[in-house]
Formats: structure tokens, sequence, C-alpha cells
């Protein structure tokens, strides 16, 4: 089944994130996506994320096509003007792939290129647009295409923003701009985030409800302190706490593993987004304790 | 106004150093306010210049330096000293310094100081950029704080997902533009206006070079 029928059907749906290596030696990620065959509904690969420059997304995505898997490509605003962003989402069309995630992106600040010249022509609500008018045979300019695209396209949010008011303002422009599915910045808070639900439940979009694993006490510190968007209740990181150094990462594990099950059980959104950022070899774990394997 | 800073003297020496004899040209507009090509910089720049053994012939502080006319003609009584020089240094901006490039065909002009942006004077030699000058102003639709400028992503839609209690993803010295701009159009009761989706900007509005001629629009009308 398709990443949209899977989200349309209402069937509980699993995305993983891959990001590309830098550097051309990729066996090592073939390898890990390898592992997730037939157990997620899709992977989403990231587009030169944190703005550290790798491997651009729809390369990799190609090949998880060609390995029968299904892709989603993440595209950033940083670096492309209009010209690019639409050519990048005909040419990926003419790949096969299926589904995109608009972002603005991290700017250039955050990465290791501190130098480059950020481009930001135009940004998520607006590509959103761009990615609507060329699935109904349009460009931004509003020029007939030879054959349109036919994508499923999403959008992110964050429902731990401070504040959160502009954040739901943008939502609902997202949605006004035609995202079909939302992939959430990570939660690690399921009672508050089912107050964001009911806010995005009045919504006819598909939510993902994105989820970082816990390595650590130190990382999840490290999160609340410098990560945007997301907190770590003290109880997790007490809990990675008590679990010792050895164990921390199969206690994330099973952080993990019980938010989904309750995110299911209780019918709380659609799907997970699982980032487990250098430890995707983890994820059928993850998934096998959740009860989804 | 225009922000100006100072330029490294060992840099600018290594400019000169070719030449003997200058005329030094400052700005009584924003080079004054930024202490970068007033009164006391010119005499200090003098001062430098002779103690590094060079010869100043003359000094002008124009009324607005990037009014090529006007300084043109300031500069009339100054004539004997500006034949005198070898090259001409603008302690202005690059506006400033390119009047003086107009006004000597055939004389080097050096700058002395960079030229940084268009900026607020918030407090005395302190100063902000507001305006990036893009050519299609949104602030009618943004509450009057400019997100082209404030928001390093210069994003028209919202804030970013890296907006961190008021803060900026960028630098915690920076306040979100977006969160600003929020804040205060639910004061000003225009969060209707905050839901309106911007459309892609029109680029083509601030492309260089940039002309204006409102004088020939006028007389085509008579
Ligand atoms: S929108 Fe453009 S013209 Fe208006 S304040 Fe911002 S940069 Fe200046
Ligand atoms: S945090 Fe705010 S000001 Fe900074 S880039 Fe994001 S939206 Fe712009």
């Amino acid at each position: 089944m398709s990443f949209k029928s899977a989200l349309e059907s209402g069937k509980f749906t699993v995305t993983a994130e891959v990001g590309p290596p830098k550097g051309t030696d990729i066996k090592k990620i073939l390898h890990e996506a390898g592992m997730l065959k037939g157990k997620v509904d899709a992977l989403n690969v990231t587009d030169n994320q944190s703005a550290v420059m790798r491997i651009n997304s729809m390369s990799f995505c190609k090949l998880l096509l060609d390995m029968g898997q299904e892709p989603i490509l993440q595209m950033t605003c940083r670096d492309r003007n209009r010209i690019g962003l639409q050519s990048d989402l005909l040419g990926a069309s003419i790949l096969g792939i299926k589904n995109v995630l608009c972002m603005t992106g991290d700017h250039p600040n955050a990465g290791d290129h501190k130098e480059a010249k950020p481009v930001y022509d135009i940004e998520s609500v607006q590509l959103l647009q761009v990615v609507d008018g060329l699935n109904n045979g349009r460009d931004l300019m509003g020029n007939d295409l030879q054959g349109a695209t036919d994508y499923y396209q999403g959008a992110v949010v964050t429902p731990e923003a401070n504040p959160i008011e502009p954040q739901m303002m943008k939502f609902e422009k997202k949605v006004k701009a035609g995202a079909k599915f939302f992939q959430t910045q990570a939660i690690y808070d399921i009672d508050k985030f089912k107050v964001f639900m009911s806010d995005a439940r009045k919504f006819p979009v598909k939510i993902l409800a994105g989820l970082v694993l816990l390595k650590s006490a130190g990382m999840a510190n490290f999160m609340n302190k410098f990560v945007p968007g997301i907190t770590v209740p003290q109880e997790l990181i007490d809990e990675l706490k008590a679990a010792g150094k050895e164990k921390a990462l199969d206690k994330g594990i099973d952080i993990m593993a019980r938010h989904i099950r309750q995110l299911k059980d209780e019918n709380i959104c659609d799907g997970v987004h699982i980032m487990a950022i250098g430890a995707e070899d983890k994820v059928p774990a993850i998934m096998e304790r959740a009860g989804l394997l | 106004m225009i922000i100006t800073k100072k330029r490294d003297f060992k840099d600018l020496m290594e400019n000169l150093r070719n030449y003997k004899s200058f005329f030094l040209i400052g700005c009584s507009e924003c080079a004054s306010l930024c202490g970068t090509g007033g009164e006391p910089e010119l005499a200090a720049m003098k001062e430098a210049l002779e103690a590094e053994g060079k010869t100043v012939t003359g000094t002008l502080l124009p009324k607005t330096g990037c009014q090529t006319l006007g300084t043109k003609i300031e500069l009339k009584k100054d004539k004997e000293a500006c034949a005198k020089a070898e090259a001409i240094i603008v302690m202005s901006c690059g506006a400033g310094t390119q009047s003086a490039v107009e006004i000597f065909p055939d004389k080097p002009v050096f700058p002395s100081n960079d030229s940084l942006f268009l900026g607020n004077m918030t407090r005395f030699q302190m100063f902000d950029e507001r305006c990036s000058l893009c050519g299609k102003c949104v602030l009618d639709k943004t509450g009057g704080i400019c997100p082209v400028t404030a928001c390093p992503k210069g994003l028209l839609n919202g804030p970013c997902g890296g907006t961190d209690n008021g803060k900026c993803e960028v630098s915690p010295d920076i306040e979100c533009a977006w969160v600003r701009i929020y804040e205060r159009m639910k004061k000003t009761d225009q969060l209707e206006d905050f839901k309106k989706v911007l459309e892609p900007k029109d680029w083509s509005a601030s492309r260089k070079p940039a002309t204006l001629n409102t004088r020939d629009k006028k007389e085509e009308k008579k």
C-alpha cells in the first residue's frame, strides 16, 4: 500500500527518517534502509538537514525507489530559488517520487557552510502552493505545464512552539496552501500533544507525531536547552538516568515504543514519524516493542 | 540613514601607497551621525595622514555627499586645493564616494569607510537595520514590522520552527520577527490580516542597478 493510501485508509502509518551521508559511501545507509523494508510505510529523506551539506534528497529517494521502498522527498527553501525548486519537483516526479515534505529549512548559520548565501526566495507556505499548482498543471507564474505532477504533499508543525498562536496560524495557512499531511516536531508529552491534536483535528489533514529516539539523559537535557520547540519532561529524563549509561538507549527505545502504543491505542493521531538520528538500526526494535510488527 | 564603519587604517594606507597628496571629503548627513565622516573625523584623518608623511591639500564637509550636483557646486571654492591633490579620499558611504568619482573623472578616489546598511539610529551611534529597500513594501500587511529585514530568512507567512520563546533560531540576540509581528498585530487588532497568505515576493522590484526619474513623468504630463 502506498504511503498516501495507508494514511487515507485510516491505517496507523509509520515513517522513519533517513539522512543521506556526507560523501559518496552509502553502504551503511543502504543497509539500514534495507532493514526497514516492509516494516515502515515510507522513508523520509532529509534535505541537507541542519544546513549541513550532504548527498541531496532526490538522489537517495531514487535509490530507495529502486530498492522497492517508498520515499518522501524533503524539500527546503534554503538552497534553491523558485526556478530550482520547481525544476527539481518536476525532476523528482519523473523519477517516480510521489511524496514531498515542504519546509523552510534551517538557516545556513546552523550548519557547516555558515558563509553560504541563504536563498529563501519562497518559503514553506508558498512552496506548498507551488506543489499544488504543479499538481494542477501550472507553474508559479501560471504557465501551463506539459504534464502535471501528482504529489502527495505535506508540511511540518511544532506542537510545542512558544508562543503557539502564530505557529497554529501558520499551520492553518499550510492547510489552506494544500498540505495533506503533517509531520510534527518531536513530542514527548502525550497529554500536551492531545491538546494540540484537538485543535489540529478540526482540519482535513493527516497528522504524524514526530518522535525522536532518546539515547541518554544527556541528549534529553541537550535538546531541552538547545533545540527550539522540543521539551523532554523531567520524568523521562529521570527514567533514562535510572536505567544507567549502558541501558539508556534500551530505555529510550522503551519510551518511544510506549508512546507509539498510546498514540495508536487511544487513536490520538494518524501515525508516527520516527527519527532515530544515527540509530536507524533500532527502528525495527522500536516497532516490535510498540506492537506494530 | 546609510550606516558606515571606518575601514582599517592600514588597508587604507595600502591603497594610498602610490600617492602623496590628498583632498578629503566627508558628509554632514549620515556619515557625521555615524562618526565616520564628520568634522572631527576629517580633522583626525588629516592628522593621521600627515603623521604618515602625506600631505592634505584641503577638506570639505559637503551638505549631502550623495547629492552629486550639490557637492560639485560646493567643491568649486576648493578648486585649487583639489587640483593640487593626487587623489581624493571620501569619508562617507559608497554613494558619496561615487559622487566624487563622477566629479573627478581623472583622479583616483578611495573610500575610507565600509557601507553597511540602511539603518535607524536607536541611540547615539547605535544603529539597527529595519528596511532593506526591497522595492515592494509589505509593511501594510505585517503590522509595520519588516520581516524581509528583521527575519534572517525573510519569511512572509509566520514564524519558522526555529522560533524559541520569542528568540530567533539564528541567534539569541535576535528577537523573532514573526513573534514581534504577531504580538503587535494582536495589540492593534489586525490578526485577521496575519492569517492571510502572502504571495511570493516580486524580487524584480529590487533589481540592480535601480534608477528612478520622477522629473520626466511630471514633464510628460505637461
Ligand atoms: S518590505 Fe521592503 S520596503 Fe518595506 S520595510 Fe521591508 S525591505 Fe523596506
Ligand atoms: S526564528 Fe523567527 S526571525 Fe528567526 S528565522 Fe525563524 S521566523 Fe525568522
